[in-house]
């Protein structure tokens, strides 16, 4: 087999590892911007240009700091999960159209959402693992608040995919979103709200950022570790909300696709796609802006009681209603 | 001495008898009755049985020589009675009255720790406030402690550790929350027991930051004084310095001048002012309410400015001077603070809508926390706390000091007990903070602001309260004639309040354990002196 440049191109530089990176480190500035001027404050000003550099520098900061081991810690998964996890976040990515098409061109299958999917809670699972395995009490409570939240949230958040998936009849997450001229947040608003909610709670942002509420648990899973896994644990969860930003872009907001002009479809999609994955970005920080942080019982009563019924009952009125909106599906 | 007193006084002699040695009244209205130790028990229990809100406001211990004598200050029927007793240094001990009031608990404790008296029957009788290496029989307080060398006798301790106690049992993990905890700004220990992420057992260990302020008060001059007690709390400094020089002046007789009691009563509202935000916004924080949080912070800084305004300090103000004040205020100053409170009382409405209509801002308080009447009655709560319980208590009401018999203000209460009605008695407060300050502004007598007084003080001994801005700030000063006072007892108004913690934690919610613990505003500096 000879060396495909292209291919590498694809998966290292645009729109694979390189792009996904530096994409994560801006919407964490953006985010960090948006928090900071609706609380009133600055935000990072110093590095590079108003700021933009400042995740990148903290990112690199982290990587050149010591970094401590517990003794006490089951080493081999305390020291892998930071990775494990944040390289399955960024796998996941790979299977999202980004410039028009996958990271690996025609990767896209029947059912790959339900692959995504998974492989998110299979990401979340090593952040469970990593504070697991940090036998410490802050670290355990977090991690134990972990498993709990996602093992309620991600059933709502499958049932909403449906809909999108629903509507446009097909598992494919490139199909889905190709086949929105019109947007599906416009067709079923319903469920692009509760989508947003229930990813709020996925990506454990206030209201629901039990897992690490500082005041309780200190730093929840990540209490035990410093230096690069430290790094690698925060990318990971910087890359954790561009990936259901990404999501949901592709799910209800049509993915990358938008108006063309000049004919260059590449350059536009990747505009549009960026465009749209701020969009999001700034619902899910004005969300954590406004609000308080929920109780753990109280997060799981949201879920159960209110999340997983609305999640069928915005299934059953898509079904009703798909009908009627057939002809606005591509 | 006013109707109230001659009452109790009455219903004490009636009872108790021959049993009283001597009523003695060393400034009007305030009562000091000695009896024989053990008597202390059936004088607390008439008060008890007359008035069923009696509780503790302090202990005060002042070694005698050859004995150590022991001051119970009883908050009972609107007015404040001190019992006294003895003991004999070599035989220091008495019955315990926690049974009677649970909140004598701290106080007993504490006068354990720093005098050696020994209260029978106590149920916890464990180190509070001194460190667990200080040296077993050596007592800070009294006269003849010997502290020269200190770091030679030290006691040998054991590392907490990994051992069985602190280490997980069965089903319940130990969070061990400080003393130095990411999480708690100053430091104080927690263990909790959780089980899950409810809370089984609580346990307060207190006295980290204990620098033994009492037994510096004697070492210095009264004028130097107030500028050590003020250093107790950066944040209700002007309450203290209040408490302290209000007691001196009782001693001495000074009359202080209506326009210096005006400035005092603005410039300790507006320290009020500003801990109350600083709790607010504390309180945001903890229920992870981070913009909240930002937008209190950043309106308390023009109360900041006030002050500076005011005194030419923005933090510690060092306003407040035996026999008034140390500055005056010109005409054009009123209005320009005038101008910021306003703008701040717009505010306020506004977080007021925010904190009653909030919906996860009220899911995290509400039912958090509760503190039901009488408990706070037990407990001996004191300041926004006690009137987040219902209990109608405010030392600016019961006994006026400052303009506060001149101004007309509501005392806020709250019947609900719950970490949400104790951060609305605060909200309120503040509120009715701005009104005082404006009548004060607006009816600022003319004449002096000071005057000057001696700077030895006459032997005697007085007791005063302020309301501080986290309740009742107790002081006891006790002169022996020079310029050095023989015993200065400082009464926090969290070392009342922290006690209920343990209560208002248990069963509950591990995650409601930092609201429920701020909407206390512990103030662990103030706590330990």
């Amino acid at each position: 087999m000879s060396l495909d440049l292209a291919f590498i191109f694809r998966v290292l530089i645009f729109p694979g590892f390189a792009f996904i990176f530096s994409l994560t480190m801006f919407c964490d500035w953006v985010e960090r911007k948006i928090e900071a001027r609706m609380q009133n404050r600055m935000g990072p000003t110093y590095t590079g240009p108003a700021g933009i550099l400042q995740p990148f520098a903290d990112f690199v900061k982290l990587l050149a700091k010591e970094d401590i081991v517990p003794s006490d810690t089951k080493s081999v998964v305390f020291k892998f999960a930071p990775v494990l996890s944040f390289s399955i976040f960024v796998f996941a990515l790979f299977f999202l159209p980004i410039d028009g098409a996958n990271v690996v061109l025609n990767s896209g299958f029947e059912g790959d959402l339900i692959f995504v999917l998974a492989l998110v809670s299979v990401a979340n699972f090593f952040l469970f693992l990593s504070g697991w395995s940090s036998t410490n009490p802050y670290s355990a409570i977090g991690a134990t608040r972990v498993l709990t939240q996602f093992l309620g949230y991600d059933i709502p958040l499958f049932i909403f995919a449906l809909t999108s998936a629903f509507l446009a009849n097909d598992l494919s997450i490139s199909t889905i979103s190709a086949s929105q001229p019109v947007p599906f947040a416009l067709l079923v608003p319903w469920a692009f709200v509760l989508f947003i909610i229930t990813l709020q709670a996925e990506l454990e942002k206030d209201p629901f950022d039990v897992p690490h509420a500082e005041t309780e648990i200190v730093a929840g899973y990540e209490t035990e570790y410093s230096g690069r896994r430290l790094a690698f644990l925060k990318l990971a969860k910087d890359v954790q909300i561009v990936l259901g930003a990404v999501i949901v872009v592709e799910l209800f907001l049509s993915g990358p696709y938008g108006p063309v002009f000049l004919g260059l479809p590449a350059f536009w999609y990747t505009l549009w796609f960026i465009l749209k994955v701020l969009f999001v970005v700034m619902i899910t920080e004005y969300l954590t802006c406004v609000f308080a942080r929920l109780r753990i019982d109280q997060v799981l009563v949201i879920n159960w009681r209110m999340l997983i019924p609305l999640s069928i009952l915005s299934l059953v009125a898509t079904v009703a209603v798909a009908f009627w909106l057939n002809p606005m599906v591509g | 001495m006013t109707n109230v007193e001659q009452n109790v006084l009455t219903a004490l002699s009636g009872e108790l008898g021959e049993k009283i040695l001597k009523i003695e009244t060393p400034q009007p209205e305030k009562i000091f009755i000695r009896v024989k130790a053990g008597v202390h028990r059936d004088a607390l229990r008439i008060l008890l049985s007359k008035d069923e809100s009696t509780g503790i406001s302090a202990i005060t211990g002042v070694d005698l020589g050859e004995t150590i004598e022991l001051m119970y200050h009883i908050r009972t029927c609107g007015t404040v009675v001190t019992i006294r007793t003895e003991v004999p240094k070599g035989e220091a001990r008495i019955k315990s009255i926690t049974d009677l009031i649970p909140g004598a608990n701290f106080h007993e404790r504490e006068v354990a720790d720093l005098f050696g008296v020994t209260f029978e029957g106590h149920p916890n009788p464990k180190r509070l406030i001194l460190s667990d290496d200080w040296p077993k029989n050596l007592f800070p307080l009294r006269k003849d402690a010997d502290v020269t060398n200190i770091e030679t006798k030290a006691e040998k301790v054991t590392p907490p550790g990994r051992d069985k106690q602190s280490s997980d049992i069965g089903t319940l993990i130990n969070v061990i929350v400080g003393p130095q905890h990411p999480a708690l700004i100053e430091p104080e220990k927690f263990s909790l027991k959780v089980d899950g992420e409810v809370v089984k057992e609580v346990d307060l260990r207190i006295g980290y930051v204990h620098r033994g302020i009492e037994k510096a008060a004697e070492k210095r001059t009264y004028l130097q004084d107030i500028y050590l007690v003020e250093r107790i709390c950066g944040i209700c400094n002007a309450a203290h310095a209040a408490g302290f020089c209000q007691t001196v002046e009782a001693i001495m007789g000074t009359k202080v001048p209506p326009r210096a009691e005006y400035l005092r009563t603005i410039i300790l509202e507006l320290n009020r002012i500003h801990s109350h935000m600083l709790l607010l916004g504390h309180a945001g924080l903890e229920a992870g309410y981070e913009t909240f949080f930002q937008y209190m912070w950043r309106d308390r800084e023009p109360v900041m400015d006030i002050m500076e305004l005011l005194t030419g300090n923005r933090v510690i103000p060092s306003f407040i001077t035996i026999g008034g004040v140390r500055r005056d205020t010109k005409e054009e100053r009123i209005a320009e603070i005038k101008a910021k409170l306003a703008t701040l009382k717009k505010k306020m409405s506004f977080y007021k809508q925010l904190l009653k209509k909030d919906p996860t801002l009220k899911m995290r308080t509400e039912n958090v926390g509760i503190l039901s009447r009488l408990d706070a009655l037990k407990l001996c709560v004191v300041g926004p706390v006690a009137r987040g319980s219902d209990v109608k208590m405010d030392v600016r009401k019961d006994e006026p000091y400052a303009a506060y018999g001149e101004i007309p203000f509501k005392m806020i209460t709250y019947s609900e007990g719950d970490s949400w009605a104790r951060l609305m008695v605060r909200l309120d407060e503040v509120s009715e903070s701005i009104g005082i300050i404006n009548f004060a502004l607006d009816n600022l007598p003319t004449g002096p602001y000071r005057v000057r007084v001696s700077r030895i003080v006459p032997t005697g001994e007085a007791i005063s309260s302020v309301e501080a801005p986290r309740g009742e700030l107790f002081y006891y000063v006790k002169s022996n004639g020079t310029a050095y006072p023989e015993r200065v007892k400082v009464r926090t108004p969290t070392f009342s309040n922290i006690p209920s913690f343990a209560k208002i934690a248990k069963g509950g919610n591990l995650a409601d354990v930092p609201i429920s613990f701020v909407s206390l505003d512990p103030c662990f500096a103030c706590n330990d002196r």
